[in-house]
């Protein structure tokens, strides 16, 4: 059974229609990266999945219940807009959320004061949260969101604002997440954190699907998409080399797109045929290039998120 | 509901943690007692503060008040020695009313006084020129003149006035509690201001302390708080556990100078202005009290971002509030009227009238009492219902408040 399952899932705000026939399954267990740039529906629909807004059609089920709030306590949400109470300290918003999140007791105090060892905020317990730099009040309410050591873990931006230290150690938390089983849906602008973190990625954009896939796919899909050639010759004759979808010639410069399932080798093979070659590479894009080549919109970016 | 629980607590704790909360509970009763006592006080040791003495220019056409004037003004001096009144007689022959101007202007003199010829007999009065306008020493100038004139008057037509002031010697009346026969409290200032006290304290603790909840939906709307909320609890869980906290808080509050206010009335012998059955009373109007307005501002502070916004929209349940404010006096001396039982059954402000009129009368109908808190209750079952519905659309929505017709919209909606 899947952990989180969309099916055709549309909500509009008035005329804007924020997330438009979106579908998704997330298998239990998988860290699934949800990709796409401002605005693209990413928060609202976690929200959905939250039941914290209700979509206008379509299906949510999230731990086989078709509304979160019946399994509000093993989900674990941290929200896009973060915030925590001023005035209270570490430990008692730590009990606070724990508590609201269904534990008690020894069991909770017990947990609060292993997470709070483990982010390293076992010194600032008595602390106030207004006393917290942001990365440390970001570490606590990151905590607070897994306390509970939930099923299903909804991150919204859970890097944002983080420095390099802290997003280390946030990635080396949800590595421990990944390895005890728990399902992780996390949206994220850093395509390279996707990479290194994700089992799946799913990117987003006006509200619909644009690409699905595990993240070797999804490379694998676009990694050879262009070769660079250098050199001296009749550069403008390697358009005509099979398999070539589109060519950029400079002055003993050359980009070429290559089509689907051509071979960057045999382009190479072509090209010594044309030129004296001073440099070749293959570019591979990382999925940072294809969302921003798919976001940008170009016609064959729609065409290939469909065959995806 | 343990959810619910934990959230009443948290809110809890963190309103009484503020020092809001600990200078109302320490401060307003202070205030209080220091509106009903330390005015008094502060007259009292007026009186007996060293003043300049008072010099009095005294110009007496009918020549015979002049004397008995100064016998009054003696027993003033005997009063307030240290206030004392000089008079000093002139001559009508030597009058100047300008140079007797000018020693007022310059400070020499503190007044001067022109008994006209026709005094006694006739309507023709005096003049009396002050240098300040102070009421006290102008009411007692005039009592003074007053009794030298009848005086004066009194002996020309044969009559001792001695005979006079024994007859008129005020009879000491001593008030007892209907039921019980016990001595009802001699103070008066006390027994007017009770009825307005209970009602101020019923006011801050449910009016006061609910408008807290206001400012704390508020800020967890404005500090993002909110949604880490509603992933652990309902959106109508989270406003029942706050309501529940401070409606908790009130009672702490209403308990402590329930109980200050008990233990002092006792003490200093006014325990019929205090008691059990007033207080008892003042617990069931308070709890429906309370949770009406904790309700209606749950519900104003989850569809507002900001305080602003939010106190705009109160303004209207403001101005329902300042009728008691307005009406008290009339109220507690008029409580069986029917502009009084007419004001009581307007629900967000029936704890307040009640209160006022339950002070002033212990005979205030029981069909009046069950009746208003049925009224009461049924506005409170109302106001949570819609204030629910509110809630739900409104936590999450960040923005322009939203109108009145939107929010009637949203209750329909949600």
């Amino acid at each position: 059974m899947d952990a989180l399952i969309l099916e055709a899932v549309t909500k509009r705000f008035g005329r804007f229609t924020a997330v438009d026939g979106f579908s998704l399954r997330v298998a239990p267990g998988q860290v699934l990266g949800f990709l796409g740039p401002n605005g693209a529906g990413k928060t609202t629909t976690l929200r959905m999945v939250m039941s914290i807004i209700v979509p206008d059609s379509g299906r949510v089920e999230v731990l086989g219940h078709p509304d979160a709030a019946q399994v509000k306590d093993r989900i674990g949400y941290l929200p896009e807009e973060r915030g925590l109470y001023r005035k209270m300290t570490v430990l008692e918003t730590l009990r606070y959320f724990g508590r609201l999140k269904g534990l008690r007791g020894a069991a909770l105090h017990e947990r609060v004061d292993a997470y709070l060892e483990r982010v390293g905020l076992a010194d600032w317990r008595r602390k106030r949260v207004e006393a917290l730099s942001k990365g440390m009040s970001q570490k606590l309410q990151f905590v607070t969101a897994i306390l509970h050591e939930p099923e299903l873990v909804i991150l919204d931006e859970p890097f944002s604002g983080l420095d390099p230290l802290n997003v280390d150690m946030l990635e080396r938390l949800l590595q421990d997440l990944r390895r005890r089983g728990t399902t992780v849906v996390f949206s994220t602008h850093q395509m390279n954190q996707a990479e290194r973190l994700c089992d799946r990625i799913v990117l987003i954009n006006r509200g619909r699907k644009v690409i699905e896939g595990t993240v070797s796919e999804v490379r694998a899909r676009f990694a050879t998409r262009f070769v660079v050639l250098d050199g001296e010759g009749d550069l403008d004759s390697l358009r005509s080399i099979p398999g070539i979808a589109r060519a950029q010639v400079t002055a003993g410069h050359a980009r070429l797109e290559l089509a689907d399932g051509t071979d960057p080798h045999s382009v190479l093979r072509s090209a010594l045929e044309r030129m004296r070659v001073a440099r070749f590479e293959v570019q591979r894009p990382d999925l940072q290039e294809i969302f921003v080549r798919l976001v940008s919109g170009s016609p064959t970016a729609d065409r290939e998120a469909e065959s995806v | 509901m343990d959810k619910i629980l934990a959230v009443a607590q948290r809110e809890f704790l963190a309103t009484v943690r503020t020092k809001a909360f600990l200078l109302s509970v320490v401060l307003l009763p202070g205030l209080i007692v220091g509106a009903i006592y330390g005015t008094h006080w502060a007259q009292r040791r007026a009186e007996q503060e060293k003043l300049p003495d008072r010099h009095i220019a005294v110009i007496d056409y009918t020549g015979q008040l002049f004397a008995d004037l100064a016998a009054q003004v003696l027993v003033f001096n005997q009063q307030r020695p240290n206030q004392r009144i000089e008079l000093e007689q002139i001559p009508p022959h030597m009058f100047d009313e300008d140079a007797l101007r000018n020693r007022v202007v310059r400070g020499e003199l503190y007044a001067y006084l022109v008994f006209a010829a026709d005094t006694i007999e006739g309507d023709g009065g005096c003049t009396l020129a002050r240098r300040d306008k102070v009421l006290e020493v102008g009411r007692r100038l005039e009592q003074m003149i007053n009794e030298a004139v009848a005086t004066v008057r009194l002996r020309s037509a044969g009559i001792d006035p001695t005979t006079i002031a024994a007859a008129r010697r005020p009879v000491p009346l001593r008030e007892v509690e209907a039921q019980t026969g016990q001595a009802v409290t001699s103070n008066i200032t006390a027994r007017a201001l009770t009825p307005f006290a209970f009602m101020f304290l019923m006011f801050m603790g449910t009016f006061g302390i609910s408008q807290g909840l206001l400012t704390s939906v508020i800020e967890e709307k404005s500090n993002r708080v909110i949604e880490v909320l509603l992933s652990a609890v309902s959106p109508v869980q989270l406003m029942a556990g706050k309501i529940l906290g401070t409606a908790f808080v009130g009672f702490l509050l209403l308990a402590v100078w329930g109980a200050v206010g008990f233990g002092s009335a006792q003490r200093y012998n006014v325990a019929d202005l205090v008691s059990v059955h007033r207080l008892v009373l003042a617990l069931l109007y308070f709890v429906p009290g309370f949770l009406l307005l904790a309700a209606l501002l749950a519900g104003i502070g989850s569809a507002c971002n900001e305080l602003k916004d939010a106190q705009s929209m109160v303004f209207p349940l403001s101005l329902v509030t300042v009728i008691p404010m307005v009406f008290w006096f009339y109220i507690s001396e008029n409580p069986s009227s029917v502009i009084s039982i007419v004001l009581s059954f307007i629900p967000p402000i029936t704890p307040f009238i009640m209160i006022l009129r339950i002070c002033a009368d212990p005979d205030t109908p029981i069909w009046q009492i069950a009746g208003t808190l049925v009224v009461l209750w049924i506005s409170v079952l109302c106001a949570m219902w819609a204030a629910g519905k509110v809630f739900r659309v409104g936590v999450l929505m960040y923005g322009k408040p939203p109108s009145l017709r939107e929010l009637i919209r949203w209750v329909r909606l949600a």
